[in-house]
């Protein structure tokens, strides 16, 4: 008994840090927002209890709110399955056996790791800049440049393109995935006369299936909350037009520019919401698309 | 195969503690150490007077890479001269620096010293974040040369919640070559919004735009001034003007400009990476509408020179306004009040210390500071202290200052201007839009 006991406290000991932790900046924080969402609070005064008013200022008296919204699906839904083809291309080019491939996997993966920094984001507003590299390229190929920052639909694409660049973490995913793979079933292909298509769409897509959920469900909830390329390429303004507000950028405003804190908590809990709703949604059409060796195929 | 696995976790826990207990180690010397020298420091302050006591100031304020590197000047001839006192400079861009103040108000961690601005005193002030200045003015702040009018621009209700940095008036920065190209061997002595017009087609004629437009937020309570009216109404409930018809009139111009040429587009301004690349600093515009603070910087970093002439009229004179450029505040949960206030005293009344100020801050509130610099000043800077004294004679009374959720209605008011360049939406519409969303924003 006396062992035992010893035993657990060793246990809540080594556990303590993280459930400390936990409990102050996770669990805390949460149920705070909750409350929070059904609220007016200025961060100064204390909270003053609305009900579901911020719920219905949100859908019904805010088009800055829906505007949002919208230019955030249109991020999520360009941006993330643009950026899994891409990795997917990537890590079947780097999956092949060639002296230099340590360096190319390296080199991709790089973006990701500076992924979400203010430097990146720095460089980007000069790579769009009116003489930024991509505009000398769009000239040299005999198009009009573009006003990147100037056009509210160019700026979104340009935050969509730096998010397509950084796929260097879904490519190792696929990298592992497409490792996993046995060889035989490509050989085996290749005996019957398969073409590459055939053995891609065949093999590798079903072989692959579960990886591809896992980093879908993982990209749409990280696109979801991006924050930082919104705020440094606007300069925190998410213009032009309210072009680049993407949906967190929005809710940092109210919380922490406008001192709405009530109104920002409560667009968080809409958006865990929405994430919900994405995350069930694709689950429940993997079963028609992914595969799984161990249930025999289904 | 267990076996292994239990002495493998038996030696990463050994390892764990042993880092552990090192770490532990470590902090238990190093917090020693910092025990005794903050009992050592105590026993110096509590052997010697008040004034020797370790203090140390924390002090936020916004600005560009000039305004740091001189501030941070500032504070060092501060600390060379009050050898107690360690000052910990917070410093940041406008936009950074009002995200960062917000969670470090709701915290109550504000620094002790907190620059503040017209559109946010109110909104800081009547939360309770910002102490009332007034018990130590004319005891640590020396007011003997400062104008009764220059202090009250910090008045929030009966207290003085911020002490005026310095004075702005807004004015227009041209350059008077490519004006003489116009036909303007002078400025027109009093230009009205119709010769305003004029002279930008003229420009447009020539080859050049004429400025970057009117901030919506400063030139249309400039405009609504002009006819009798201020943005916000006194007593800050609410907008300050009934007729929804000066909203119109004032951006149907502003559309107008946009659309002969004479103010550059909206997506041409926002793809300017910064104030270098501005039309103005390159000799494509004539000029530009802003503070008069700003001169200074216009001149450094464009080649020509400018002069300056005041905003167009009628009414100047009830237009225009002195503006406290920015002020000092102390929070209201610093334990430093006073060596706060001391350093502020400092900041406005030192010589030595505006020397190094030259005037950014708006002219100083100080005349004695005032009469000192005048003979230091660059030819720029005695510009701006020359308008602004003009100004002086030729400006109405502020009235009170910008009130809670300004911040709001600025980005609400700039927004709408954007959308109207962007032809987006008519002038009608957006004043429309504008008084229902203000009303709303302001009457919380």
């Amino acid at each position: 008994m006396q062992t035992n006991m010893k035993q657990n406290l060793w246990g809540y000991l080594f556990i303590g840090p993280f459930v400390i932790g936990f409990l102050a900046f996770t669990i805390i924080p949460i149920v705070a927002s909750f409350y929070f969402s059904f609220t007016s609070y200025d961060l100064f005064n204390s909270p003053r209890w609305v009900g579901l008013q911020n719920f219905k200022e949100m859908f019904t008296a805010d088009p800055r709110y829906l505007h949002s919204l919208k230019i955030t699906f249109i991020y999520v839904f360009a941006g993330v399955p643009l950026r899994l083809l891409f990795a997917l291309i990537v890590a079947m080019l780097l999956n092949t056996a060639s002296r230099a491939v340590g360096l190319y996997r390296t080199l991709y993966y790089l973006p990701s790791l500076i992924g979400g920094s203010v430097a990146v984001a720095i460089m980007w507003r000069n790579i769009f800049g009116d003489d930024g590299v991509v505009n000398i390229a769009l000239m040299s190929m005999g198009i009009d440049p573009v006003r990147w920052f100037g056009d509210p639909t160019a700026a979104l694409w340009m935050l969509i393109f730096l998010s397509i660049w950084q796929f260097g973490s879904s490519m190792l995913i696929f990298l592992a995935g497409l490792k996993s793979i046995p060889q035989s079933y490509y050989e085996a292909a290749s005996v019957d006369g398969a073409s590459f298509f055939q053995k891609f769409f065949s093999i590798t897509i079903p072989m692959l299936s579960p990886v591809i959920l896992f980093n879908a469900v993982m990209q749409t909830i990280g696109a979801f909350m991006t924050f930082v390329p919104a705020f440094i390429i606007s300069k925190g303004t998410g213009g032009p037009l309210d072009g680049t507000l993407l949906y967190s950028l929005y809710l940092f405003k109210q919380g922490f520019e406008f001192f709405h804190m009530g109104y920002a908590s409560a667009m968080a809990w809409v958006m865990l919401l929405i994430i919900a709703i994405l995350t069930s949604i694709i689950f429940m059409t993997s079963r028609f698309w992914v595969h799984y060796e161990s249930e025999g195929g289904k | 195969m267990k076996k292994s696995l239990l002495v493998l976790l038996g030696m990463m826990m050994i390892l764990w503690l042993a880092a552990c207990s090192g770490d532990g180690g470590n902090e238990e010397t190093s917090g020693d150490d910092n025990a005794s020298e903050e009992t050592a420091d105590n026993g110096d302050s509590e052997g010697a007077e008040s004034g020797d006591e370790e203090v140390t100031l924390r002090i936020a304020w916004w600005g560009s890479q000039p305004r740091h590197d001189y501030t941070l000047e500032v504070i060092k001839l501060y600390e060379e001269q009050h050898p107690n006192v360690t000052i910990e400079p917070e410093y940041a861009s406008w936009d950074d620096y009002w995200q960062k103040l917000a969670p470090q108000a709701a915290a109550n961690e504000l620094p002790d010293i907190v620059q503040m601005d017209l559109s946010y005193l109110s909104q800081y002030a009547e939360n309770n974040q910002l102490a009332d200045l007034s018990p130590f003015i004319g005891s640590n702040i020396d007011d003997t040369n400062i104008s009764q009018n220059a202090i009250d621009g910090g008045k929030v209700g009966d207290g003085v919640y911020g002490f005026n940095l310095g004075v702005n008036a807004l004015s227009f920065h041209y350059n008077p070559e490519i004006m003489s190209e116009l036909g303007y061997d002078e400025f027109p002595e009093e230009w009205t919004w119709e010769e305003y017009q004029e002279i930008s087609q003229k420009a447009v004629d020539a080859g050049y735009y004429f400025d970057n437009g009117l901030k919506a937020d400063v030139f249309f309570n400039y405009y609504l001034r002009q006819n009798g009216k201020r943005l916000y109404a006194e007593d800050g409930s609410g907008l300050g003007y009934e007729d929804d018809q000066l909203f119109v009139d004032f951006f149907k111009m502003v559309q107008e400009q946009v659309e002969s040429g004479a103010t550059p587009t909206p997506d041409f301004l926002a793809q300017l990476a910064g104030p270098e690349d501005d039309p103005v600093v390159k000799g494509e515009g004539v000029g530009i509408f802003q503070w008069s603070n700003q001169f200074v910087g216009l001149e450094d970093i464009s080649e020509s020179s400018f002069e300056f002439a005041p905003t167009p009229g009628p009414n100047v004179d009830q237009g225009l306004f002195l503006k406290p450029s920015m002020f000092f505040s102390v929070s209201e949960n610093s334990e430093q009040k006073e060596a706060a206030a001391d350093f502020i005293n400092f900041f406005i009344n030192d010589v030595e210390a505006n020397k190094l100020i030259l005037g950014d801050r708006g002219v100083p509130v100080s005349s004695e500071v005032k009469d000192a610099l005048l003979s230091e000043v660059s030819e720029a800077q005695a510009k701006v202290f020359e308008y602004v004294a003009w100004a002086e004679e030729n400006s109405t009374a502020m009235g009170a200052p910008d009130p809670a959720g300004a911040g709001e209605v600025i980005e609400l008011i700039d927004g709408l201007q954007e959308q109207i360049a962007y032809g987006e939406i008519s002038p009608e519409d957006a004043a429309t839009q504008f008084r229902t969303q203000a009303e709303s924003i302001l009457g919380n």
